[in-house]
């Protein structure tokens, strides 16, 4: 019994070795290339989303935004939201901005930006459905896997059943087809589902808030330090208020 | 248990035989199962306090392996035979499953039946709706039973038409032939090929993750979004499936030595 274990633990700390011998790219590499490597979903209507070809959405954008004010061109990558802190580890892209709420997991894995909005998982449900988090009890409910809905729908007692699905509009799907009694993700995410089914679906009470920030790999404080200015640059000279503006006719930017 | 093939005469499988490699095989499994999960339990993180999600997981897999296989296996042979006949509005109907089910992914076929088949058959008016496992049953059922039906049609053509001829001239009708002359043969012959088509199967199955069904697949990829940590868990989902597949063919295997004998 011991040995094959010995084994097995082995042969994975040498994959974990071999895997972890990328660099990410400092700000001066970044610099000299001229161009930023961005990653997003692309699935998260109004913040990332593919309308055709075309990504758009405020966070891209917003993202777009801060690149122009650094002096650089964007590159971007769309990449299955599971996947995206993944990829952003094994240096695939120089940073994430994909409403990833700022958890203490996720920033044990990686670094945050200052949150560039805020936000709660809402509740969405047919008419009729359970609007609370006390309602949930005995639901089930459709979430993303691998987003923060999914670990606060968990932390919600009674929940019958939690699906999980690859993408957030799948889980959407399934609500709108009767497979849940609710889904649980962003209120503004919501807010659009809510007005693009034209009252088929009614949005519930917010099941908790968090703090949206860019995600740059662990340790690579260069470019932190460029983006946070870039990001502060934007929210004090109007250009934010005016994108979010467009898109949620608020504000949206953390308060405190 | 099982004497060495060399002994020169020995029974095909009986009742009693069957009976007792259906409960080694479960018991192999449950063996397996146990064995999974105390060894996942001493890895250190992420896999170690996940395990049980692994081992729920695997079981789900395996379940759904066997509920497919078997229909599968009905839907197969039925199919495979209906394709030999001579008779075309008899072929027709297996001709355009296969035509259909091997000609496009499974991936797609899974996505179908769970989000298109509901609304179609809601709308001639009736109200049905599999759950997930239910419609990765159905998607992959059909699926293997396509490919095991052009198993079951070689396994045919295979036998040399003289046996049927001589079976014929005895004084056996079409069906007599078929069920007493040729398909004993045929099932012999394929024997290794639909066991190669049921690893495929369990292979397979991690497809039906897309739709939300918690099997070893999703299980996985929830731990690596938590976690962060592909390489193991990645690593520990091969391993499972390995070994799923290990014990399976260790026992397929023996089956294929037991049918073996009487063509020898």
């Amino acid at each position: 019994m011991k040995r094959p274990l010995q084994t097995a633990l082995l042969t994975l700390t040498a994959l974990a070795l071999l895997a972890s011998t990328g660099q990410a790219r400092t700000w001066a590499d970044i610099k000299k290339s001229g161009t930023i490597k961005i990653a997003t979903e692309g699935a998260f209507p109004p913040f990332n989303v593919l309308k055709g070809k075309e990504l758009t959405g405020f966070e891209v954008e917003l993202a777009n935004e801060l690149a122009k004010s650094l002096g650089l061109k964007v590159q971007w990558v769309t990449q299955p939201f599971d996947n995206l802190l993944i990829g952003l580890k094994s240096d695939r892209y120089d940073f994430v901005i994909a409403s990833h709420g700022i958890t203490p997991e996720r920033a044990r894995a990686v670094d945050f930006a200052n949150p560039h909005y805020c936000t709660g998982g809402a509740i969405v449900t047919k008419p009729g459905g359970p609007m609370t988090a006390a309602a949930l009890s005995g639901k089930s409910v459709a979430v993303q896997v691998g987003t923060t809905y999914l670990e606060n729908v968990r932390k919600v007692s009674g929940v019958k059943d939690v699906k999980t699905f690859p993408k957030d509009t799948d889980a959407q799907a399934a609500l709108m087809a009767g497979r849940a009694d609710a889904w649980v993700g962003d209120k503004f995410t919501g807010i659009e589902l809510v007005k693009a089914q034209k009252g088929k679906v009614v949005q519930g009470a917010l099941l908790f808030n968090e703090r949206i920030g860019m995600a740059v790999n662990k340790g690579n404080a260069s470019l932190l330090k460029e983006l946070n200015a870039a990001l502060t640059k934007s929210l004090s000279d109007g250009s934010y208020a005016k994108l979010s503006g467009k898109y949620f006719g608020q504000d949206v930017r953390c308060k405190s | 248990m099982t004497k060495p093939a060399t002994t020169p005469r020995q029974q095909p499988m009986g009742g009693g035989t069957l009976l007792l490699w259906f409960g080694g095989a479960a018991a192999a499994f449950l063996l397996l199962f146990l064995l999974i999960t105390i060894i996942l339990r001493q890895l250190p993180d992420p896999i170690g306090l996940r395990a049980d999600l692994f081992v729920e997981g695997a079981r789900m897999t395996l379940m759904l392996t066997l509920v497919s296989g078997v229909i599968g296996l009905i839907l197969g042979v039925v199919a495979g035979i209906q394709k030999t006949s001579a008779l075309w509005w008899v072929r027709l109907p297996a001709s355009i499953f296969i035509w259909l089910v091997r000609g496009t992914p499974l991936l797609v076929q899974i996505l179908f039946v769970y989000n298109a088949v509901p609304p179609l058959l809601k709308s001639i008016g009736i109200d049905l709706e599999l759950n997930e496992f239910w419609s990765a049953v159905v998607a992959l059922s059909l699926n293997v039973g396509a490919y095991n039906a052009e198993v079951i049609r070689a396994g045919i053509l295979a036998i040399p038409p003289g046996q049927g001829e001589a079976a014929r001239s005895l004084g056996l009708n079409g069906a007599q032939t078929m069920s007493t002359v040729v398909l004993p043969q045929a099932l012999r012959i394929v024997v290794p090929p639909l066991v190669n088509n049921l690893v495929a199967l369990l292979k397979d199955s991690s497809l039906a993750s897309s739709i939300a069904l918690l099997e070893l697949t999703l299980a996985g990829s929830r731990v690596s979004s938590e976690s962060f940590e592909p390489i193991p868990v990645l690593t520990t989902i091969a391993a499972v499936y390995l070994a799923l597949t290990t014990v399976m063919t260790l026992f397929t295997d023996q089956l294929e030595k037991r049918v073996k004998v009487g063509s020898r």
